[in-house]
């Protein structure tokens, strides 16, 4: 009873309804837009909504979240451009269905299914992660050190163009995580004397200069783009349409969650997987794939949106981001005084069944929006990028302003956001370095109590690394995806393969 | 013939990029090393020393894997100018460094003004009334969402104190 209490706040309180439909209202035109990202939207909206009650603020990010992931298709079916990285394949198929006059129904579909896939996600987002948490209670340091690398790791290889790149990324938002004085001795880390730098660098600074000012500068090169319109029809899908693809949405959605339940990777992945299965399992598709098949569309779209729910999973039960979107939402239940991970489950149950419910709303504003005013959204995707861009930068600079009124943090977004415009113009992603800056004090933490536990002794430090299960576990995972990166790997499942 | 795909030709400016990483994580190495030495290995300098190792490290075969790639057409300083640091990239982040400086002095509401009318004249090109009116309206916009609804202290002059 408790439960359905917490459940159903956001359902029954006016003001956060209408935070949490503002929320995925905006989130669908931040996803659609190109050159506007949810995780660039998450993070200037956190430095808006830090002194908020914490209720107020999840409802409305969890919003944008949940719009966003799906806005993204909007415009990859009419403008062949994806709004997001989870819609890339959504173009391959909701474009060419858009050539042949079937925008609506390529809309409508998505629309539909995209919640069916949002709302898998959500009930194995309440269903396992209390297991989960019950079980990560036994996680001791070495262990959170192990999942704070895989996860940075993971973001770092799946994402960019090579391992190293990908590490080089997430080793340089540990190191800007370090700065400041260390928590347990007082001592001064890269502050060079400098008062300010001894408060360490505000990670909302460096997520709105990563994600927002270097995005905003990227885009730059694409201002003048052409936009192609299409003509739109019917919106509402056909029954008979949802009841053929339902099976391929039960199959993605459990895809699209596991996916996104993985840490460090995101709903880009969950859709690509999804698409892949599409494409093999599907036997005799209407049209074939690449030329507007609906099974393309439909796999991919309720990947993505279950990947949401999955995604909170490792958040909330082990403190580690599932991908770039919740490493941003997990600096805002920092800034909030909640600590994400095993307890808080048990400390602050209410704040767990209060995302499930409210995830759960926004697929139901998600269901409404979705189906309708899609004649002012196309006006507004037209929106050119030259006024965006500008208002991108005012609000990042606004933002990080807001967080403690200190000039200095502009700066810095200023500087992240030029350093991030060279790391991606030379191929490297930054949702690595956002990763390690939120996570690097955490694993410096947990590595520095599993050092002490083992009185310094390298060798009683490393044993204890095979010596116990979970840690066994993990450790093998971790070089396991080390090994996959080096040369050796290739010989080595051939020959494996051989074998059998 | 081999079939093989090419490797991607190196981007300008991508070898002294990665030679700057390089430079830069030894650098931090260094600096991580004065925080505390190898006194001992739960001491605050440790995991720092292990980032900026992994930095160098990785930031090594970064530079290695370029010089694997193939040149590409252009050389000189050009390619790099158009297409790494453009004109409209290198007037932007001039006008964002303005409106950075500008934001303490002048206030929240004169800055932004000055930076969005320069900026969308500057990047949309349709003219300064058209620019104008989009600035006042996009500010508008800005100040009554974040200023009157969610109550976000925005920045004041101390030039012009008082007057926003």
């Amino acid at each position: 009873m408790e439960v359905l209490g917490h459940l159903a706040i956001s359902w029954l309180d006016p003001w956060l309804l209408f935070l949490t439909a503002a929320g995925t209202l905006a989130g669908i035109y931040v996803g659609a837009i190109p050159g506007l990202s949810v995780t660039m939207a998450t993070s200037i909206l956190i430095s808006f909504t830090f002194k908020w009650e914490v209720n107020d603020a999840l409802a409305l990010i969890a919003g944008v979240f949940v719009g966003g992931v799906y806005g993204g298709s909007r415009t990859a079916i009419l403008l062949n451009i994806p709004g997001a990285p989870s819609a890339i394949a959504t173009a391959l198929e909701g474009y060419p269905m858009a050539k042949r006059g079937e925008a609506g129904q390529a809309i409508g579909l998505t629309t539909v299914m995209s919640v069916f896939g949002g709302f898998v996600g959500i009930v194995a987002l309440a269903m396992f992660a209390p297991v989960i948490s019950s079980f990560a209670i036994m996680f001791n340091s070495r262990d959170y050190l192990l999942l704070g690398m895989i996860g940075i790791l993971l973001v770092g290889t799946l994402s960019g163009e090579s391992f190293a790149k990908g590490a080089f990324a997430g080793a340089l938002g540990v190191l800007i995580g370090m700065v400041g004085l260390d928590p347990m001795t007082a001592e001064g880390r890269f502050t060079f004397g400098s008062i300010t730098l001894m408060g360490g660098i505000p990670y909302v600074a460096a997520m709105i200069g990563f994600f927002g000012v270097a995005e905003a500068l990227t885009q730059l090169k694409n201002l003048d783009l052409p936009v192609i319109r299409q003509k739109i029809d019917r919106i509402i899908p056909k029954l008979s349409d949802v009841k053929r693809y339902f099976r391929l949405a039960v199959r993605a959605s459990g895809i699209g969650t596991i996916i996104g339940a993985l840490p460090g990777t995101g709903g880009d992945i969950a859709a690509l997987l999804a698409y892949d299965d599409a494409r093999r399992t599907t036997k005799d598709p209407e049209v074939p794939f690449g030329k507007g098949c609906k099974e393309g569309l439909v796999a991919p779209e309720v990947a993505n949106n279950a990947a949401v729910g999955g995604s909170f999973v490792p958040m909330l039960t082990l403190g580690i981001p599932g991908d770039a979107v919740t490493a941003v939402i997990i600096g805002a239940l920092f800034i909030h005084g909640l600590k994400p991970g095993p307890l808080l489950l048990v400390e602050t149950p209410h704040l767990f069944w209060f995302t499930v419910g409210n995830l759960a709303l926004a697929n139901i504003f998600l269901l409404i929006f979705g189906l309708t005013g899609i004649k002012i959204f196309t006006k507004i995707v037209e929106c050119p990028k030259a006024i965006l861009i500008s208002l991108i930068i005012v609000l990042s600079a606004v933002g990080t302003y807001a967080i403690q009124n200190n000039p200095a943090h502009v700066y810095w977004m200023l500087g992240f956001g030029v350093a991030g415009y060279f790391l991606k113009s030379y191929g490297f992603q930054v949702g690595p370095v956002i990763l390690g800056v939120i996570l690097g004090p955490m694993m410096d933490a947990n590595y520095r109590r599993a050092m002490i536990g083992a009185r310094g002794d390298v060798g009683t430090f490393l044993w204890d690394f095979v010596s116990h299960p979970i840690s066994l576990v993990l450790s093998v995972a971790f070089l396991l995806m080390l090994l996959s990166q080096t040369p050796l790997w290739r010989p080595l499942v051939s020959r494996l393969r051989r074998r059998e | 013939m081999s079939d093989a795909p090419r490797p991607p030709a190196r981007r300008p400016g991508e070898v002294a990029f990665s030679l700057l990483l390089a430079v830069f994580s030894v650098t931090a190495f260094w600096q991580s090393y004065a925080i505390s030495g190898f006194k001992g290995l739960s001491e605050p300098g440790v995991f720092p020393m292990l980032a900026s190792a992994t930095m160098l490290l990785s930031s090594l075969v970064i530079l290695r894997d370029v010089m694997l790639k193939q040149a590409g057409p252009e050389t000189g300083f050009e390619p790099f100018r158009r297409d790494i640091v453009p004109v409209r990239l290198v007037v932007v982040v001039g006008l964002i460094l303005a409106y950075v400086i500008a934001m303490p002095l002048l206030g929240f509401v004169v800055s932004s003004a000055g930076f969005l009318f320069l900026a969308v004249w500057y990047l949309w090109r349709k003219g300064p009334l058209m620019s104008a009116a989009l600035t006042l309206a996009s500010l508008a916009a800005i100040y009554v969402i974040f200023r009157q609804v969610f109550q976000v202290v925005l920045p004041q002059g101390s030039l012009i104190q008082g007057v926003f």
